[in-house]
């Protein structure tokens, strides 16, 4: 994989860099699918998180608690499946735990106005004690109720398609779906219409008849519970466990989609599928025979992310920049 | 039909944000009581534990002061780019540049004598620093990338360079195969100044207070608020905004740097990838708590000090430590919503009239 015009001269596989020694050569049919494999699954646990955040950018809100969000849903959907046994019920309270914490930082900045930056950081502080906090009896144990890989019939015994798309956990459909309605409802709606107004041009939107306040506290919820499913995917399906950290600097990750795919659904899809690969290879580098440190790949996503941050900038001298206009201004009606 | 509407009051409450800090404060110890009765302690006792572990005698304070240093400097950096509306999210990152910078020195400076290394080794942590945000600095000045994004991604390159080194390059051969640097040689670590407190409490206590200065009563920290405040009257009085914005964020990344460079040689006694266990991030909150000004981030370091040492000491009584982690992001909360209640009053306005003020 040569990263063509990006400036990087890595080129993570190239025949020179793989190992001389023939019994590092792993690279086989069933490791490049377990890898395939694997991207997809990272990829949809980094594609619920970042289209979350995406809604709450459309809507104007910057929320940097994605971490903690994930974090909240992480340790809920865990202990619900411990004491319920259902991980319906988990997956469920995932949801509600994130967009729970995620309206804090909505009352915060959509009804006080208070700076984005600081209350969205806060409540990433926040949200890793407090799933630290719950989570304490629980570290270690089996949750006792996975989510198992969804069997899709004959579909599932397709050689490469069947392990790689159609064996995968419940929460990749999810993301699929979620993905899908995203698109379609910020897109074709016009309550999506009203959403992106009030982060574009929110006096504009309040003109139109809408409620800056309300479509702003929406997204911010929206985003809370699928950054909260993203984190049930964690300890409900990857890997069904709970443990302090589990997050692992993913939910910034998350925010790097944002940008990386231009507040696009699609475009957030294809950087979550990239993303997911950086994750997928970092454990699988040395069994591929690549001579290159894992841990240098992992920064991967964030140099791309400010190289494409650097690349709007300089466009946005010809071109308007993706970014919602409103994004990060608090609005209040009466100092209009 | 009336509704509440925030309206700004005519003129701020006096004392507003000492008063909004109490505020604060109290919140985060109103919720800490029903999270520890939550779990089965008594909270008067973890209270008291907490208070004579971070605040009850010089032994206690001098493991305090030594958590401020980090918290202080990480808020000072913040308050610096701060004041001139910037956002520096990147502290955490930059701790740890720092803390390479002082430790590549420790490397190549191995047999020089402890007044000599320990002065290269801060220098080189500053450098670090300021070259970890230079990227993001420059990418600001010249062509308005936001540095809140830019600064935050650095974070975790940071973090993982540091992985890298000590799985790799810096590795002790001695460390069993351990992914560990090896220790510090006993004249690169600050000498101590009372109990456990080292000399990077002074040293923290003074970049703190000339910038302080710098920022009242130099023409430098006046232009910071010009051009902070506006932009366009900025370029008016002649203040080249590129060359504020370059120089203002790189000193951020350096004064963060330091904070790496003195938790390195004071608390610790080698470069991990837990040094900087989220300082960044809380002098984020110190920084906001205190408005940006330096004076206020010494006072508030303090006492996020006294609360993670605090948060340290109730683990031998089974509580978790995620109780002070908890306590700080509250009294930022419960400080914001205090601080909204200062500038603005809750007003009943009927339907009609919140038409007519729109």
């Amino acid at each position: 994989m040569c990263l063509a015009g990006t400036g990087w001269r890595w080129c993570l596989a190239t025949p020179r860099r793989l190992s001389h020694d023939p019994g590092a050569w792993l690279v086989n049919e069933a490791s490049i699918i377990g890898l395939l494999e694997a991207t997809v699954s990272f990829g949809a646990l980094l594609y619920l998180a970042a289209l979350g955040e995406m809604i709450t950018e459309k809507a104007g809100i910057l929320n940097l608690g994605v971490e903690g969000m994930m974090a909240m849903g992480a340790v809920t959907g865990f202990v619900v499946a411990l004491h319920t046994g259902n991980p319906w019920v988990a997956l469920a309270g995932a949801v509600a735990a994130g967009a729970a914490v995620a309206l804090l930082h909505g009352l915060f900045t959509v009804v006080m106005g208070a700076d984005q930056v600081v209350s969205g950081l806060s409540l990433t502080i926040l949200g890793i004690g407090l799933a630290a906090y719950l989570g304490k009896g629980s570290v270690g144990r089996p949750s006792g109720a996975e989510l198992s890989s969804v069997d899709w019939g004959p579909l599932s015994d397709v050689p490469w398609f069947g392990p790689v798309l159609f064996q995968q956990s419940p929460f990749v459909y999810l993301a699929v779906v979620a993905g899908v309605v995203a698109w379609f409802v910020l897109g074709r709606t016009r309550l999506g219409l009203a959403l992106r107004a009030a982060g574009e041009s929110a006096s504009t939107a309040d003109a139109a008849g809408h409620s800056v306040a309300g479509l702003r506290l929406g997204a911010v919820a929206t985003g809370g519970a699928l950054a909260g499913t993203s984190g049930a995917y964690l300890t409900l399906s990857l890997t069904p466990q709970w443990a302090e950290g589990i997050v692992a600097g993913r939910g910034w990750i998350a925010v790097a989609l944002v940008i990386f795919g231009a507040w696009r659904p699609g475009r957030v899809a294809l950087g979550a599928l990239l993303f997911g690969l950086t994750l997928a290879l970092k454990t699988r580098l040395q069994t591929f025979g690549v001579d290159f440190s894992p841990i240098l790949l992992s920064m991967l996503p964030y140099l791309l992310t400010v190289g494409v941050l650097v690349a709007i900038s300089i466009r946005a001298r010809n071109r308007p920049s993706p970014a919602p206009a409103a994004l990060g201004i608090a609005y209040r009606r009466e100092e209009r | 039909m009336s509704r509440p509407v925030l309206a700004r009051r005519d003129q701020v409450l006096r004392g507003g944000q000492p008063l909004a800090f109490g505020v604060g404060l109290l919140v985060a110890l109103v919720v800490g009581v029903v999270l520890l009765m939550g779990s089965g302690h008594d909270p008067i006792r973890v209270y008291e534990r907490m208070f004579d572990a971070s605040l009850g005698g010089s032994r206690a304070w001098s493991v305090t002061l030594n958590r401020a240093v980090p918290l202080g400097l990480a808020g000072l950096a913040v308050a610096v780019a701060g004041s001139m509306g910037l956002w520096n999210i990147g502290a955490e990152g930059q701790i740890m540049a720092g803390a390479i910078g002082a430790t590549w020195v420790a490397r190549i400076g191995e047999g020089w004598p402890g007044p000599v290394l320990v002065p290269a080794m801060l220098a080189a942590a500053v450098v670090g620093g300021g070259l970890l945000a230079l990227g993001p600095a420059v990418a600001r000045a010249r062509i308005g990338v936001n540095e809140i994004i830019t600064t935050l991604m650095l974070n975790e390159v940071a973090l993982r360079l540091v992985q890298w080194l000590i799985h790799g390059r810096w590795k002790d051969p001695d460390s069993h195969g351990f992914p560990l640097a090896p220790m510090l040689p006993e004249q690169g670590r600050l000498p101590n100044l009372f109990e456990r407190a080292h000399v990077g409490v002074v040293l923290a206590g003074v970049v703190i207070a000339l910038f302080g200065l710098a920022a009242s009563r130099t023409a430098w920290g006046y232009e910071l608020r010009v051009a902070g405040s506006s932009g366009a009257t900025a370029r008016y009085a002649g203040i080249s905004l590129q060359r504020k914005i370059l120089t203002v964020l790189v000193l951020s990344g350096g004064v963060a740097g330091l904070a790496g460079g003195v938790e390195l040689t004071g608390a610790s006694d080698r470069i991990t990838e837990g040094l900087s266990n989220g300082f960044g991030f809380a002098g984020i909150i110190v920084a906001a708590l205190a408005l940006m000004r330096p004076s206020g981030v010494a006072a508030v370091a303090l006492l996020f000090g006294a609360v993670q040492i605090g948060g340290q000491s109730i683990q031998t009584m089974g509580v978790s430590s995620s109780v002070s982690t908890i306590l700080q992001a509250l009294i930022l909360f419960g400080a914001i919503a205090a601080g909204v209640f200062s500038r603005y009053r809750v007003e009943m306005v009927s339907g009609d009239a919140a038409e007519a003020v729109a």
